[in-house]
Parts: C-alpha cells; structure tokens; sequence
C-alpha cells in the first residue's frame, strides 16, 4: 500500500464528513419542503432553506475534488426523495449528479467564497440549462423560444437560491465556522 | 412519532422488490424507449396499462397514487398547451384528432413519470447500492450514497429539534425582511453544522475501527443474481419492445376517435 497509516485515516475522516453534509443537505431540502411547498416549481428546481450551503460549506472546507464527488453523490441521494416532482430516466444524470457536481467547484476559490459559490451555482446553472433544452422544450411557455425558456426556467430558483446561499456562506466564514474541528 | 419517521426506508418483500434492480432498470429504459415510438393514443395507453400490474403486486398502490398525482399539475399543463396550439392551428375549433393528439401527449408523459416511480418505489437504497456496486461503481461512492440514505431522516429530525428550541427561546423566523430572516436562520446553521461534524467524527471512529478501506478488493455477503423472476421480466421487457417496433414499423395504428365512430 502506498497510502501511509495516517493519510487514510485522513481520508476516513473526510468521507465521514462529507457523508453526513450529503445528508444534512437533503434533509434541509426535506424540511423546506414540509414548510415552503409553495416555492417548489412543477418541474423540479425549487427555492429552499439553504440546502445548498452544506454543499458549499463541503467544498470550501475540503477543496473541488471532494466538493465535487460530495454534489455527484448528493444528486443522487436526492433522486430517492423527489418522485412526485418530475423525473424522467434519461434527465436523471445531466440533472442531478452532474449539476450538483458542479456545485463542488466552489472548492477551486478556497480564498474566495463568495466567487466559489457563484461559480458553483454557474456550474449548476448550465447543467441545468442544458436539460431544459434537451428535454423540456417541448413545454416551453407560448411564445418563448426553448433557449430563452430553460435560461428564465431555471433562473427563477436558482438566483434566490444563490444569494441566499451566497450571504449565509458569507456569514458563517465571518464566524471562522469554515475550518473548525480540522 | 415525528413526520420524518415516513422517510426511513424500509425492507419490503414482494416479488417486484425481490427483482435484480438492474434488471428493473433495463425495464424502465426498454418503457422509455417504447413511449417516445408512439404519439398515437391507443399504444400509449396499452403502455400506461400494463405497469399496473406491477403496482399491485409490489402493493405499492398508495405511493404510486401520490406520485402520479404530483405528476398531475405538469400534465394539466402539458395537456392544455398542447390543446391550446392545435386550436390556435386549426383556426379556432376543437377537432377530434387534435384533442386525442394532446391527450395522447400527455400520456406520454404519464406512462415516463409512472415507470420511473415504479422503479424508485420498489428499490430499496440498499439494493440499489449492492446493484451500483456490482457494476463497478468505486466502493466509496456506494458506501456514502447507502449510508448518506440512513443518516437524513436522522438529521432532518435534528435540524427540526434545533428549529423548535431556538423558536423556544424568542427567535422568529417568519418576521423582518429578507436579510434579517436570513441573518435569523443563522442560529439554526450553526448548530446543526456543529453537530453534524460531530456526528462525523463519531461516523470516522466507527469506519476507522472497523477497518475501513484496509482490503481493497471486497467481499459482499449477498451477491445479485438472476433469478426466476428476472428471467421473466427480461423476457416481457424484450417482447414489449419487440411489440412496439413491430407495431411501429408494419402496423397503422388506427386513432381512437375513428374507432368510436365506427362503433355503432
């Protein structure tokens, strides 16, 4: 083995740690849903508590690698909890582990968070975007053309989503929470 | 009891459930695949029809009825921006071909959402974490999704217990305006973010005492196999498919509105 003694139980602790966010995160997600039913959207995508700032939080914490592998599992851990929504097989991987894979660059500006959550929303955005093009079009609103469609589509939660993730990333850096217990 | 105890997985036995998950997979593709084929009526139906079985004998009835309706808004929207095109189309008068057109659209969509929720309703995470595994998904991603699965329900009964305490002491989350009720979540944050670190810690010591990531290649106690039931199932995925290429490709379909015409 290459890996010494030490480096592996880093590692332990790190996916022990990344396990529980992955979870914290879906169950934020699960308790705006019991609170805000209202701010979910027909077809999947909704403004919630923050239940992306675990995510983030991850991220920044750890760095893109494991921010990365931490949203690819959240996606799919999520996917258990929103049949109701709509779902359909092939949306299953562009929407959901890879868009919130994408959140995971929010790990590449350790130094700055609030770039990091832009890019990670960026990131979310575009995986996004491209699903509504592929496979929403055909129900795109009278009148709008599919890009302009998916882009508003998923602007209407994902910029809420993102100032309210941005500004309580911002806080709980102020309150040096970021690197405790490290 | 709490409203997240509905949330914990439980282990279910029935003859739908017991079946090899990637199997049910190729079955929900093989659907999928056979839905976008058609935008006649009559074969979308036949395809809504035949997954029926399949609920009932998971007995996952109550379920299914709750995700078919939460289809149900985007159906009504499909259906009607359908109806509403093919009326603006044919110059303002509902015809019968366009009216089942648009049914049949809407259909189409209800047969992709049903088949899906077909597949999650009766897979369990754990056995849908041992199929991931057995298709050569790296050990640790199999073990964070499985174990991610038990801990929410944990945590989303922590987050909620949080919440009540700190209304307890006088903080109110729904006055202010926006940036104060987000500077009014913060007391909430943190001490779910503090405990969930320590949860972690304790979840590492467990993982580390049991000698996590010591062997590199794994053993598994139960291994997926074929077995009668599976058999059965590929032999209806691939007669389904076979059907409807056939039917697709030799076979006009006639509409249903010309079948009821010529009923009487």
């Amino acid at each position: 083995m290459s890996k010494t003694a030490v480096s592996s139980a880093v590692e332990t602790k790190i996916l022990a740690e990344m396990i529980v966010f992955i979870a914290l995160a879906n169950a934020l997600y699960l308790i705006s849903k019991l609170y805000l039913p209202f701010l979910h959207l027909p077809q999947g995508g909704s403004i919630t508590l923050a239940s992306m700032v675990p995510l983030f939080w991850f991220a920044l914490r750890r760095g893109p690698r494991w921010g990365i592998e931490a949203g690819v599992v959240y996606g799919m851990v999520h996917i258990l909890y929103i049949y109701g929504e709509l779902s359909l097989p092939t949306e299953i991987l562009l929407d959901y582990p890879l868009a919130f894979g994408a959140l995971g660059l929010a790990g590449l500006f350790k130094t700055r968070p609030a770039i990091g959550v832009g890019v990670g929303m960026l990131g979310r955005f575009i995986c996004h975007f491209i699903s509504g093009i592929i496979f929403f079009g055909q129900y795109a609103w009278e009148g709008w053309n599919v890009y302009a469609y998916s882009a508003a589509y998923n602007a209407t939660y994902l910029v809420p989503e993102f100032v309210v993730s941005a500004i309580i990333i911002f806080i709980l850096l102020k309150r040096n929470v970021l690197h405790i217990y490290t | 009891m709490s409203v997240f105890s509905g949330l914990k997985f439980r282990k279910v036995s029935s003859p739908i459930h017991n079946l090899d998950p990637r199997m049910k997979f190729v079955y929900v593709c093989a659907i999928f695949a056979a839905a976008i084929l058609f935008s006649e009526l009559l074969p979308l139906v036949i395809l809504f029809l035949i997954q029926i079985p399949f609920v009932l004998l998971a007995s996952v009835e109550r379920e299914w009825l709750r995700s078919m309706r939460g289809a149900a808004f985007l159906a009504t929207i499909i259906f009607l921006t359908n109806i509403g095109a093919a009326f603006f189309r044919d110059g303002y008068v509902f015809t019968a071909p366009s009216v089942e057109g648009a049914v049949a659209m809407t259909l189409r969509f209800m047969v992709l959402v049903e088949s899906f929720s077909v597949f999650f309703l009766t897979t369990s995470p754990d056995h849908l974490g041992l199929a991931l595994e057995q298709t050569r998904v790296p050990y640790e991603f199999v073990f964070a999704f499985t174990t991610a699965v038990r801990f929410v329900p944990v945590l989303a009964e922590e987050a909620q217990t949080i919440m009540d305490a700190q209304k307890a002491r006088g903080l109110e989350l729904e006055r202010g305006n926006f940036l104060k009720r987000i500077r009014n979540y913060i007391p909430i944050l943190i001490p779910l973010i503090i405990g969930a670190i320590r949860r972690s810690l304790e979840l590492a010591e467990a993982m580390e005492s049991r000698a996590w990531g010591a062997t590199k290649k794994r053993t598994n106690l139960y291994v997926l196999k074929m077995h009668r039931g599976d058999v059965v199932l590929i032999a209806i995925t691939f007669g389904i498919l076979a059907t409807a290429v056939y039917a697709r490709l030799f076979v006009r379909i006639p509409p249903v509105n010309e079948l009821l015409r010529n009923l009487p």
